[in-house]
């Protein structure tokens, strides 16, 4: 069986380089549009993801934030990515910017349980020391999805 | 979309963040890379639980807590027709409804409000 990969879960369209949020929920407001959802969806999910980030920020440090929760409204596993080069106040464990966002939502039950494996692939991603410079240097979709792909994540 | 049922998907997502920070592999991920106590984190999620619940209707709260109760989730979603809390499909008459989603619809079958996913 072929591994799952990070990168097939991530479409151009759900990917942003350049987030005109200037606020933390301005960036999860921005990223969930993304998904192209109604707007009463939009809105449940932003209210998720506001009562996640209240119990704890989801900005790991290193300029990276993973936002993420399980709801209703979507279907299926959805991810997105969008960054913020002069970065944004995200009340991250270090206390800096953050500059990349990758928001994930999952559907409450999901048949192939892929929510917790790729919240970890991610996780493990934005770790690597040398991910922050290689994510501010990216200049298209298509390269952000290569990057995926090299790292093998 | 019907108030009450926002509110019952708000509640059943939060009752399924609950459920996952109490049982699976989530806590884990959650305290390590996240550094979020799991047990605070459960407090403050069962203190907006009780908040929600109190805003439903007294029937509506009814049969969330009675069929919460016996059957663990009290709203499912619809999707493609079936009803994905008991896997039995919904009479095409309602499920083809526009604006199906305005008013409270229960599974004739599991007795779960219904939340229609496009
Ligand atoms: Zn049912």
């Amino acid at each position: 069986m072929q591994q799952m990969q990070l990168r097939d879960f991530f479409s151009e369209d759900a990917i942003k380089l350049d987030l005109e949020a200037e606020t933390k929920d301005e960036a999860l407001k921005e990223l969930v549009g993304l998904l192209g959802l109604d707007e009463k969806s939009q809105a449940i999910l932003f209210k998720m993801l506001k009562r996640r980030e209240n119990l704890g920020s989801t900005g790991i440090g290193r300029r990276i934030a993973i936002p993420h929760c399980r709801s209703l409204v979507v279907n299926r596993l959805r991810v997105a990515f969008g960054r913020k080069p002069g970065g944004l106040d995200f009340d991250a464990i270090d206390k800096k910017p953050v500059q990349n966002i990758f928001l994930i939502v999952a559907p409450p039950l999901e048949v192939s349980n892929q929510y917790l494996p790729v919240l970890g692939k991610i996780a493990q991603f934005g770790k690597e020391s040398d991910i922050p410079e290689r994510l501010a240097a990216i200049e298209t979709p298509e390269e952000f999805l290569a990057l995926l792909e090299e790292k093998g994540v | 979309m019907h108030p009450q049922l926002e509110l019952l998907l708000e509640l059943q997502d939060l009752k399924t963040q609950r459920r996952s920070l109490a049982e699976d592999g989530l806590s884990e991920v959650e305290s390590a890379v996240f550094e979020l106590r799991p047990s605070e984190a459960l407090e403050i999620l069962d203190g907006k639980i009780e908040e929600l619940a109190g805003r439903l209707e007294a029937p509506v709260r009814a049969r969330f807590s009675e069929v919460s109760q016996s059957l663990g989730r009290a709203v499912a979603p619809v999707l493609n027709g079936i009803c994905y809390g008991c896997f039995v499909a919904i009479p095409t008459a309602w499920s083809s409804e526009v604006g199906r989603n305005d008013r409270i619809n229960v599974c004739d079958h599991c007795g779960r409000f219904l939340y229609y996913v496009d």
